[in-house]
């Protein structure tokens, strides 16, 4: 973190600048300029948390029933990620994919829920939501959604 | 005894045809919706025409009281009252979760309750733990053929993979905990492997290709979402042993969904489960009609349930998915003719 907070303190210009060159590039950054480095640094971070999102999905010890999230929802496919917030019927009011991760370890899966802003919690959304990397925000959208196709291993860099 | 010998098998074909012939087949409501041939007709054919039923993916777990336990029994009772009474019932494997003999005990406990004799091949969940041990000790082969009323009835087990367990040093259960999961990156691709394309090929060596052959596996035999094993590697080998046939029907579970597909002679037919359903996975289908729609999770039972396949004598089989919510599209509610 300490990282990241530093490059803020560049100067204006070079700020602009580089921030132009990176949206131009394809890669816009909230606090430019970042070194390769640090821009492989954060993104890291993310896929480690993708990586935690992924056990977390695929394992039983978040339900007592042995199920698994990912019993209905392999490569993370069917979590919809790009409608929400929405209208839930089973949450009976809009909701967000957060509360619907806590309802279905609730319900079908009959475990305890997280806490909202937990690092488990973010994990989740951060695998469920790369699986759906490149698929268009629909906000209640009522359809099923794939996720991203995979050929060959977990589907995303991971060490 | 629920379970049965070849002998007995083909002991009891005999009883059934023609008690089925007149109450089911040729009611006229399904014949008239789905064009079926006429009485006249099926008796210059060697088929009698009956039902069978199929169940698979109970995915039992070894917890008590489970909720995956009350829908495969509620599955067997829906079967049982299946009218006229299907012949057999067949079951295209994962009867338990996570292989353990305790899961299987419940499930054949459960599966014992129907009143018709069933045949079954293993899933991958049945399998992992102790490579089969267990199952085979409680059902027998894990391949095998009979013929029923004049219909050549095939079971495989295909989910076989390469060793990928030794040289990692994996012990049983973390084998078995890697190949639960359906995104499984290190297992491989299954298939039904060496050993039983040669007794498949044997075993159809001296079947006429005018008889009707109904194949069951676990997994599909076409290249649906490899990702998933929603393939058989060898399925190409096989669709080519059984080439030769007029027409080959092909029944698989694995998919816990609607699906249909057809490659030369073959028709396949994906199967629900008494499970959870599993959302369609990121390809286009060639036959989009022949789905079921999205279930809500919040019912349990939505996307679930048996099936009851009729054959007329003209090998005409309706598949009726028979889903316990209303998951189903109009073209295929009173059945698919395949």
């Amino acid at each position: 973190m300490k990282k990241v907070r530093k490059i803020s303190f560049t100067t204006a210009a070079s700020v602009i600048v580089v921030s132009g060159a990176l949206i131009v590039a394809g890669m816009a950054q909230a606090k430019p300029p970042r070194s390769e480095t640090q821009i492989a640094q954060e993104r890291a971070a993310l896929m480690t948390a993708v990586a935690k999102g992924d056990d977390l999905w695929h394992s039983a010890k978040l339900g007592n029933n042995g199920l698994a999230c990912a019993n209905c929802h392999p490569d993370g496919s069917a979590s919809n990620v790009h409608t929400w917030p929405k209208f839930q019927t089973n949450l009976g009011k809009v909701g967000t994919l957060r509360e619907m991760i806590n309802w279905c370890i609730a319900v079908p899966m009959q475990g305890r829920i997280l806490e909202y802003d937990s690092e488990e919690m973010i994990a989740m959304e951060a695998y469920a939501t790369y699986t759906h990397r490149g698929v268009a925000i629909a906000p209640a959208k009522d359809e099923q959604h794939g996720a991203v196709p995979v050929k060959s291993g977990p589907g995303y860099p991971r060490h | 005894m629920k379970k049965f010998s070849r002998r007995q098998f083909l002991g009891m074909t005999t009883k059934a045809g023609a008690a089925t012939m007149f109450a089911g087949i040729f009611a006229p409501s399904a014949s008239s919706m789905l064009g079926l041939g006429g009485v006249a007709e099926a008796a210059t054919k060697k088929i009698k025409p009956f039902n069978f039923a199929v169940l698979t993916d109970a995915h039992l777990y070894d917890i008590a009281d489970h909720k995956f336990d009350h829908i495969l029994e509620k599955a067997v009772a829906d079967v049982n009252s299946i009218k006229p009474r299907p012949d057999f019932v067949l079951y295209a494997g994962d009867l338990g979760q996570s292989g353990k003999k305790a899961e299987l005990v419940k499930g054949k406990k459960i599966l014992d309750k129907l009143k018709m004799p069933y045949k079954i091949i293993p899933g991958e969940h049945d399998y992992y733990l102790d490579m089969g041990k267990a199952w085979r000790k409680l059902f027998g082969d894990e391949h095998w053929s009979f013929n029923h009323n004049g219909v050549h009835f095939i079971g495989m087990n295909s989910i076989l993979v390469p060793d990928f367990w030794t040289l990692k040093k994996l012990t049983p259960k973390e084998r078995m905990h890697m190949m639960e999961e359906l995104e499984c990156h290190n297992c491989g691709a299954w298939g039904v492997g060496e050993k039983q394309l040669n007794w498949l090929a044997r075993d159809v060596k001296r079947v006429s290709p005018d008889t009707p052959v109904v194949i069951m596996t676990h997994s599909p035999l076409w290249d649906y979402y490899p990702r998933w094993n929603f393939q058989t590697y060898d399925a190409p080998e096989i669709r080519e042993i059984l080439r030769k046939f007029d027409k080959v029907i092909s029944i698989h579970g694995h998919v816990h969904q609607v699906v249909y597909n057809e490659i030369n002679n073959m028709r396949s037919c994906g199967l629900l489960s008494t499970s959870w359903p599993w959302p369609y996975p990121p390809v286009e289908l060639e036959y989009p009609h022949i789905k079921q729609r999205r279930a809500d999770p919040g019912d349990f039972e939505d996307g679930l349930g048996g099936h009851d396949i009729t054959v007329n004598a003209d090998f005409d089989a309706i598949v009726h998915w028979r889903e316990f919510s209303d998951l189903l599209p109009d073209n295929i509610k009173k059945g698919l003719k395949v």
